[in-house]
């Protein structure tokens, strides 16, 4: 904001005010220096290199590197028995890329996992959301409580959550099964039936995350002022329509935000699959993360970064369609 | 837009430096299998370092202090870590060339690590072969060449309700016929709700199926190709499944649940290794005592079970090669052996072991002695753990009824010639 005003202030030509005036000499053409390195000497840029270089080299060590030499070796035919010498294998261009197009089972995963995608990012957020308005609007007593309550699953680790998960789950014996046997109905083997697999993974997942949206989503609602929802009251609006033309456009953002963070970390969903079901029945939960680990771990290392990179496409293109469609209208 | 110039330059860049290395030659892992020279006689001198994994990792530094009352001069490092982090740490080590000298490693892992060169092919002459299980032997072995001694053993035999049985009026079955009509008894007349337990599929359902393909007189390799879509081996899946067809087996098993189904009676029989002895004895208490046994695997063309375990081995990059095998030699030697077993209970994989001690009165342990003699794993190769799991994907379609067992095989077959056997 300030730096625009600046701007517009400007002269056109002649010494820029409001810029610091360290090193800059404001007569342009005398030292014959160009204007665009805003007069850093080069002592400055050393010093400012210097400060930077432990960030850059933690960076380019452990960051980029494997970054850079994992998508170096989706070109490749490293298996785990170059392990001894993993420089001395062949390059094989893009035949990684064209082998994952039909792999089947790959494309199972890919399916599978657009599934939790699709059914659960809005899930969640629904759920999340929901928990918010309750607690923002409804709830006063015990509100600390129920925060922490919602928010535990969170924190909780995943190997617990999936051993309770597996006896709520359980067909015979469990909670689940059982009241659903009160009302008469016989449950399905819910982890080891093909149909009911993937979508119980999708409620425990949106259960064990609502707690973080719901947090997001509690500070997007306190940050509505007040006076909006008053002004809309006394303009006739009831609760629903305060919620459907205040409450959602102001807490557009938040949304936005939510949506992305959660759909990131569902396309890469991998712990739901490995502690309950193994990718099982039937490939019916395998996900491309699972997939992904699992031909690591038969030491196909060129062709699980294949696959890695193209999930990561994946994530940036999921990303990117969010943001067009939830922007604001203006 | 620079930036990302920028970017696909590096990326280019060392997509070329990758292409300026290659592969040496065709053949197997660097170096390939040279037989090492002979180990000098003498005492073993100088410093070691061996890992190992589980409760053998935990108890193994006393079986090192043996040695090095024996073997004065010599130093022995024992780091133990658990099982699960096993693979992964010996894959590191490989390739970070930080081995150990000498190592325990899983008896199905060893085509894979095999495979990368950094095992030292077994001395010739430095052990008998004869003195092992054979089917132990058989696990070191990889293209030909030996790369590692067995250490310990498991096979798998038929857990059953004797009491239920006794109610049924059936025996120990001798083969594929009296085995369902076993588990149909203890189902229908000894009152068990699943007459006999085995795994309907998923990660390691090969090492509950396998038997039965051997029984058959099918085989997963012959001659360096598979032959998973064989007459026998469509036979074991259909006999396999038949047991789940015919209510005789649970379509799911929750962990935990087979041996409380056990212990409660609700599961007449199982199939599984020495371990489920003691867990046995301890989950079950008084209440059970008497009242279970173990039996062999049924006999069709064979009566062939699963063997498993563990080898020793030793690393090429090793400096300190002649002590590395002389330790090697003496944790396989039969006193080493039995200490073992007092220690940890491991069952040894050196057949003198066996002929005296609890080893030879416990008829229990009797029974899976007899059985390592008739006992297989799946041949060494690099890809077997992928290859594994087509084998447990064709079982569960079989058991699910998905498709049936000539489909199964033929997937099986197709699916694993494409990955090979990594050679």
């Amino acid at each position: 904001m300030a730096s625009a005003l600046a701007r517009q202030a400007a002269p056109t030509g002649g010494a820029r005010p409001g810029r610091r005036d360290a090193g800059w000499p404001g007569r342009r053409g005398v030292t014959g220096r160009r204007p665009g390195r805003r007069g850093v000497t080069r002592r400055q840029r050393v010093a400012g290199w210097g400060l930077a270089l432990p960030f850059l080299l933690i960076f380019a060590v452990f960051m980029a590197g494997p970054v850079l030499a994992s998508a170096a070796m989706s070109f490749t035919d490293l298996r785990s028995a170059d392990l001894r010498d993993p420089l001395a294998v062949d390059p094989v261009g893009v035949d990684n890329y064209v082998r994952l197009l039909g792999d089947e089972t790959l494309r199972r995963a890919a399916a599978n996992t657009a599934w939790f995608v699709l059914l659960g990012v809005p899930l969640t957020m629904v759920l999340g959301l929901a928990a918010a308005v309750a607690l923002d609007a409804g709830i006063s007593r015990f509100r600390t409580f129920f925060r922490v309550g919602y928010y535990l699953p969170v924190v909780t680790s995943i190997v617990a959550v999936a051993v309770v998960w597996r006896f709520l789950l359980e067909p015979d014996s469990g909670l689940v099964n059982t009241a659903l046997a009160r009302l008469g109905v016989d449950g399905p083997a819910w982890l080891s039936d093909t149909r009911t697999a993937l979508p119980s993974l999708v409620v425990m997942a949106a259960w064990r995350n609502m707690g973080f949206l719901m947090v997001v989503f509690l500070a997007g609602l306190q940050a509505i002022p007040g006076e909006l929802h008053e002004a809309a009251a006394i303009d006739g609006c009831g609760a629903w329509a305060r919620f459907r033309h205040v409450t959602l456009p102001l807490l557009r953002p938040t949304l936005l935000f939510g949506g992305v963070v959660t759909g990131i970390g569902y396309l890469q969903f991998f712990e739901e699959p490995f502690v309950m079901t193994g990718g099982g029945p039937l490939d019916s939960t395998l996900s491309v993360a699972f997939y992904i680990y699992q031909q690591f771990g038969f030491g196909n290392y060129s062709y699980a970064a294949a696959i890695a990179y193209v999930l990561f496409v994946a994530v940036v293109g999921l990303t990117a369609a969010q943001f067009r469609l939830m922007r604001s209208k203006t | 837009m620079r930036h990302w110039r920028q970017a696909t330059a590096l990326v280019a860049a060392l997509a070329l430096g990758v292409t300026g290395c290659g592969r040496d030659d065709g053949g197997p892992g660097p170096g390939g299998p040279a037989a090492g020279g002979a180990v000098a006689e003498g005492k073993a001198t100088g410093e070691i370092t061996v890992w190992a994994m589980g409760a053998e990792g935990e108890k193994l530094k006393a079986l090192a202090d043996d040695f090095t009352r024996d073997n004065p001069g010599a130093k022995v490092t024992v780091t133990a870590f658990p099982f699960d982090a096993a693979h992964d740490k010996l894959a590191t080590a490989i390739a970070g060339r930080q081995t150990p000298d000498v190592s325990m490693m899983g008896s199905t892992w060893m085509g894979e690590f095999a495979k990368t060169g950094a095992l030292d092919p077994t001395p010739p002459g430095l052990f008998d072969r004869a003195a092992f299980f054979p089917g132990a032997w058989d696990t070191t072995v990889v293209d030909d060449t030996s790369y590692g001694v067995p250490w310990y053993v498991e096979t798998r035999l038929i857990y059953h309700r004797t009491d239920l049985a006794a109610k049924a009026g059936v025996g120990k079955p001798a083969n594929w016929q009296e085995l369902t009509a076993f588990a149909k008894g203890l189902k229908q007349t000894g009152g068990a709700k699943w007459g006999i337990s085995l795994q309907p599929g998923g990660t390691g359902a090969w090492q509950s199926f396998l038997p039965f393909a051997w029984q058959a007189g099918a085989d997963v390799l012959a001659d360096g190709k598979f032959t998973l879509d064989t007459p026998q081996m469509r036979t074991a899946l259909e006999y396999y499944a038949s047991f789940f067809r015919q209510g005789l087996a649970p379509g799911q098993v929750a962990p935990g649940a087979q041996e409380s189904g056990f212990i409660s009676g609700d599961i007449g029989a199982f199939v599984s290794g020495p371990w489920h002895m003691s867990i046995l004895r301890e989950q079950g208490g008084a209440a059970l005592e008497g009242k279970w046994d173990v039996a062999p695997m049924p006999r069709e063309q064979a009566g062939t079970s699963f063997i498993g375990g563990a080898d020793l081995v030793v690393y090429r990059d090793t400096d300190n090669r002649d002590t590395a095998w002389k330790f090697v030699r003496y944790l396989t030697s039969p006193a080493a052996q039995q200490k073992l077993y007092d220690l940890v209970g491991s069952l040894p994989a050196v057949t003198a072991t066996w002929q005296s001690g609890k080893l030879a009165d416990d008829p229990l342990l009797k029974a899976f002695g007899a059985q390592l003699a008739d006992a297989k794993s799946p041949p060494a190769m690099a890809t077997w753990e992928q290859v594994a799991d087509v084998i447990d994907d064709g079982i569960e379609r079989v058991v699910r009824g998905v498709t049936d067992p000539a489909t199964a095989t033929r997937e099986m077959q197709a699916k694993a010639s494409a990955i090979g056997t990594g050679s």
